[in-house]
């Protein structure tokens, strides 16, 4: 089995994120998939997205758009 | 003439150290490697061309390793000839051959080498920009400048006016974030620009005497609410921050959050006379062709693009003035005196909390006050102490630059919620037969006026209703006073259930003093209630004492460790004023006040900060 690298992208761990930890995941190629060093997650890509997506929920206005008083 | 000042800055830098670590994947580490030159002088050109399609000039802050290369130095010639753009020098991007061979270090942050490395490397670099530009640079900056530097630096190159100088909030929490990695420990800063004093960079200067002669700018104009709780790199206005945090659609690539941010920049101008600032900083390493993490390059190039473009649209509305460095720095000298403060009333344009934060700093303190917490203080830096920190390699500080905090409900706690202890926080309990209910448990709302010198935060009166029946309406005002190392808290019962009865109002500050989330030695302080012959001494020995004095003049405690001298007063002939000393499991001591009110009766409090020795 050969070492891991990079995959595509340079995903993050989405279960590490949540808890505010950049880890780049690393992408082992036999079984298509990406994991963590640090913790225990693991995943295809398209549950790495998909938790990416879950871990926006803690940005309740990330959509909205405010106004300020101007003093120009 | 709009006062919102925008600084974009552009490094070349030739060996971004996140890149190499990205595209060298696989690879032996080599910061000369030719591709990565190549691509990132590509990207510079890249994000110089983008703020210039939309009428944006820029400082290029040259690294060492640029000055090396023609193509990069023919580049900055070009755009300042045509644009106007400022040629400044920075410290940041050090690593490359020519300075590896010369250093024999790996260390590329400024602030970390020893101050005789700091003196050499400074020399070198300045000299070599000097023989490639002909003159010195105005501008300079990294991450942090320390004290020593920059006074070595306005000393050695006069020219110099204005640095970058500190990432604010940027500490413990983006350790943290980078797996505890990412030695960028400078928590405790102003977020606006400021002149720094010679004794720490933190600190504004509160007179000429303690002027270091330049203009500091943060890096990036960071989220006062986000940052305050998160990782710093997710929450600036620098659009690859907020990709990093992912505040973004991932479908549509769109992020409003990004132009919210630098509205709300813009927005306090209506607490600070009128002026307002962004900063926007940026090196090549976040634009890899590669992507960065998650986001593709097509990504990366929009969110920079639409950055330069949104700035760029407030600037033809005249919304904006772009501003180099060195025209920022004298524009805010004349803007600016030297005690007055920046203040910024910041509300959650993020988490759809809507929390709202109040950010006080000037030469003698810098405070944030929680209207999510009754109006409670949550942070408190001692800046009257002026406490001289060096950093670097030789000092006791070889990494950390943080200014230590009194208070960080962060790092130690805040309001408590867990088993045992107490958590650092300055607020106020009511007490009304056997009942009481802290403040910190009202949320509410401020607002903000100035009277003369004084900037005056007033919160939303809030209700306490005790089980016992009786229901009090209670309004806080703090009152800062521009040159003073006090802060005034009025509470006053503006309604009671039942006019008869009296309360009593406990006011408290619960401190210790940091950097980090773990405890330091207490050891050495020293807890005093004034009051003639009545007066008591406690020398910290986690041993739980405390003591209450009637008609006391003062309650304070001294910290030797941060030359820093705590005290409050009080008004009311029956106050009585208290200290307690804590213990190994809560290393945290509290000084405080206690009066009986009634209805339309005002307690009022003063916290002061002054230098111990």
């Amino acid at each position: 089995m050969a070492q891991a690298g990079k995959g595509r992208l340079n995903y993050r761990c989405p279960s590490c994120f949540l808890r505010d930890i950049d880890m780049d995941m690393f992408y082992d190629r036999d079984r298509d998939e990406y994991y963590c060093l640090r913790c225990q997650y693991r995943g295809k890509e398209a549950d790495v997205l998909a938790k990416n997506e879950l871990a926006r929920f803690r940005y309740g206005a990330m959509h909205r758009r405010f106004t300020f008083e101007e003093e120009d | 003439m709009s006062s919102f000042i925008l600084n974009l800055i552009h490094r070349p830098e030739l060996s971004p150290e996140y890149a190499e670590k990205l595209t060298g994947q696989g690879r032996e580490e080599e910061p000369g490697r030719k591709a990565l030159v190549d691509e990132s002088l590509e990207i510079f050109k890249t994000q110089q061309a983008l703020a210039h399609k939309y009428g944006l000039r820029t400082t290029i802050q040259m690294t060492y390793a640029s000055l090396f290369c023609p193509e990069a130095v023919a580049l900055a010639k070009e755009d300042h000839a045509a644009y106007g753009d400022e040629i400044g020098l920075s410290l940041l991007g050090l690593p490359c051959e020519q300075f590896r061979e010369k250093y024999r270090t790996k260390d590329f942050c400024i602030w970390m080498f020893s101050l005789e490395d700091k003196k050499a490397i400074v020399r070198d670099v300045f000299e070599k920009f000097h023989e490639i530009f002909g003159f010195y640079p105005a501008s300079t900056g990294s991450y942090y400048m320390d004290a020593d530097l920059i006074n070595f630096i306005k000393a050695e190159y006069p020219s110099v006016s204005c640095v970058i100088a500190t990432c604010w909030e940027e500490g413990p929490k983006a350790y943290h974030t980078c797996n505890n990695s990412w030695y960028t420990l400078m928590d405790g800063g102003p977020w606006a620009p400021w002149i720094p004093s010679k004794a720490n960079t933190h600190a504004p200067a509160a007179n000429a005497a303690e002027d270091s002669g330049v203009v500091a700018i943060p890096h990036l104009s960071r989220d006062l609410l986000a940052c305050y709780d998160g990782n710093g790199s997710n929450f600036g206005t620098h659009p690859q921050n907020v990709l990093r945090g992912m505040i973004y659609d991932s479908q549509t690539w769109e992020y409003p959050y990004l132009y919210n941010l630098i509205d709300q920049y813009r927005s306090l101008a209506r607490y600070n006379d009128g002026l307002a600032y962004n900063m926007m900083f940026v090196g090549p390493g976040w634009m890899n062709k590669a992507g960065r993490w998650e986001q593709p390059y097509e990504l990366l190039y929009k969110a920079y693009e639409d950055g330069c473009a949104y700035y760029g649209k407030l600037k033809q509305e005249g919304k904006l003035q772009d501003m180099t460095m060195a025209e920022f720095a004298a524009y805010y000298r004349q803007r600016k005196s030297y005690t007055t403060p920046e203040c910024a009333l910041w509300r959650d344009i993020l988490y759809g909390s809507d929390k709202q934060l109040f950010w006080y700093c000037d030469p003698y303190m810098r405070v944030c006050v929680n209207m999510d917490q009754g109006g409670a203080i949550v942070d408190l830096r001692p800046y009257a102490a002026k406490l001289e920190w060096p950093v670097g390699i030789g000092t006791p500080h070889v990494q950390n630059a943080s200014y230590p905090f009194l208070i960080q409900e962060k790092y130690r706690a805040g309001y408590f919620t867990h088993y045992a202890g107490e958590g650092t926080v300055r607020s106020a309990k009511l007490c009304w037969r056997g009942e009481e209910a802290d403040l910190c448990l009202c949320r509410t709302k401020a607002s903000f006026r100035r009277e003369g010198e004084d900037r005056i935060l007033t919160l939303d009166p809030v209700e306490i209703v005790f089980a016992g029946g009786l229901r009090v309406k209670l309004q806080t005002a703090h009152t800062f006073s521009e040159g003073s190392a006090n802060l005034r808290t009025d509470r006053r019962i503006l309604w009671q259930s039942d006019p008869a009865e009296t309360v009593t109002i406990r006011e408290y500050l619960t401190a210790c003093y940091g950097t980090t989330e773990y405890p330091e030695d207490m050891s050495s302080l020293t807890l005093h209630v004034e009051a003639g012959e009545e007066s008591v001494t406690i020398p910290y020995e986690y041993r739980c004492r405390e003591a209450a004095v009637p008609g006391a003049e003062e309650v304070s405690c001294t910290l030797p460790p941060i030359k820093t001298r705590v005290s409050m007063l009080a008004n009311g002939r029956d106050r009585v004023g208290f200290i307690r000393e804590g213990y190994a499991f809560s290393p945290m001591f509290t000084l405080g006040w206690e009066r009986k009110l009634r209805e339309q009766e005002v307690f009022t409090t003063w916290l002061r900060l002054e230098r111990a020795d």
